[in-house]
């Protein structure tokens, strides 16, 4: 029935009560949030959960999405909220409950996704977590600097700050395992894009 | 390495999309289908700020009554124009500021911080030449009198600010505490500017205008406090 609405329309409906479009927007959305959560290393064994606790805190302040707005960047700020308070409580546990439970995480796919997750998480290792989290929503989600700006409380010069740097560390440790990346990975010419460019 | 490359190695090694279990979406939307009810939307953004304004307007103009509006009685009349319409406006950018970190993915042109220090050296700017009795009586014991003063005022402006915007959700409540301080901040320099008759520059500009960054301060911890207390709840 939803299937040609927007985002936006969707979220009207959600808040007027309509069921079907709330549950057209858990269909719509949660690949994307769950992937969010599935990209960085530290909140991917618990993408299930915190895909739960999201749609939980979505529904809970669902009151705040303003008509006209764009909904992307506001499902993402409250994803990115959660992500932020399960970082902060993980943080406290000890390295090795934290080793466990990577280990017998609930998204483990098979072994060919999990060996790619680790590729890309080895990747974006000399990142920070604030350029890796901007890295991984322009480059994975595909969202756009104002976009990413908007779902990060930042702007939009910040956002392209932290993109260039995030390239910039990305280039250096880059070229100095260019070859062994490239042995893994083949040529390099596939899966180009023609989004925004960060760095440019 | 060019950019491009980048891209493509990201591209090539980025988990594939993962779809979440049919199950787990069938119990998210289970879960929130008994609570399911119409809501009201947040007012538009600019009757909020015009609530908040109005909020340390009346904070300001109730404070002063009390102690008399000696002060503005003994302003001339370019003081008067530029004084009370700088502090409007910069209350109108704080106000609007405030609403948008109280509804998630809105649009920022600027950091909190860097629009905290922008408003109080845009007031420094505009006191600075307006005062121009360089001597210094009783600075510490009648300053921080005033201080208190301004801050005893910019407490409960703060307060009502948050409780209006208290339907809002904010992802960073620092910020939103820094903005809430700012804004009963300058309903405490409104305070001081309306019944404060000293007129030396070093108190106008070091008491007065102190209040500001001090109760953005104390907003901010506030905030910082509330969002721990948030986690440790969710926990």
């Amino acid at each position: 029935m939803y299937l040609e609405s927007n985002l936006e329309t969707l979220m009207a409906l959600y808040q007027q009560g309509d069921f079907t479009a709330a549950a057209a927007l858990i269909d719509r959305i949660s690949p994307q949030l769950h992937r969010f959560f599935a990209v960085q290393p530290g909140s991917r064994p618990h993408a299930d959960d915190l895909l739960q606790e999201t749609w939980l805190r979505i529904h809970r302040v669902r009151h705040t999405y303003r008509l006209g707005e764009p909904a992307l960047p506001w499902f993402y700020a409250i994803a990115r909220h959660v992500r932020v308070d399960h970082y902060r409580r993980s943080m406290r546990a000890t390295a090795g409950e934290r080793e466990l439970e990577i280990q017998s995480g609930t998204v483990a796919a098979d072994h060919d996704e999990q060996e790619r997750a680790h590729r890309f998480e080895a990747l974006l290792a000399p990142l920070s977590e604030s350029q890796r989290e901007v890295v991984a929503m322009l480059k994975v989600a595909g969202m756009s600097l104002e976009e990413v700006a908007r779902a990060t409380s930042s702007t939009v010069g910040a956002v392209k700050q932290k993109a260039h740097r995030a390239y910039e560390k990305l280039r250096k440790s880059m070229s100095a395992i260019q070859p062994r990346v490239q042995l893994r990975t083949g040529s390099g010419k596939e899966g180009t894009d023609n989004r925004e460019r960060p760095g440019d | 390495m060019r950019d491009q490359e980048i891209d493509d190695l990201l591209n090539k090694n980025a988990p594939a999309p993962l779809a979440p279990r049919p199950e787990l979406l069938e119990r998210i939307a289970a879960s929130i289908q008994p609570s399911l009810r119409p809501v009201r939307p947040l007012p538009p953004a600019w009757i909020l700020a015009g609530g908040l304004i109005l909020i340390c307007a009346g904070i300001a103009v109730g404070g002063a009554a009390r102690a008399g509006f000696l002060g503005v009685e003994k302003m001339d009349m370019v003081q008067r124009l530029l004084i009370f319409p700088a502090l409007l406006v910069l209350a109108c950018i704080v106000a609007s500021r405030f609403v948008r970190e109280m509804i998630p993915g809105s649009r920022r042109r600027v950091s909190a911080v860097a629009l905290l220090a922008l408003g109080c050296a845009a007031l420094l700017a505009l006191f600075a030449p307006l005062y121009r009795d360089y001597h210094t009586d009783h600075f510490f014991s009648v300053g921080f009198a005033c201080l208190v003063t301004g801050f005893e005022h910019a407490v409960p402006a703060g307060l009502l600010c948050w409780l209006l915007l208290r339907r809002g959700f904010a992802v960073r409540s620092v910020s939103a505490g820094l903005m809430a301080g700012a804004l009963g901040g300058l309903a405490g320099v409104g305070v001081l500017e309306l019944q404060c008759p000293n007129f030396q520059a070093s108190h106008v500009l070091v008491w007065h205008l102190a209040v500001v960054p001090l109760s953005s301060a104390a907003g901010a911890l506030v905030g910082w406090l509330a969002g721990r207390l948030t986690r440790s709840n969710a926990r």
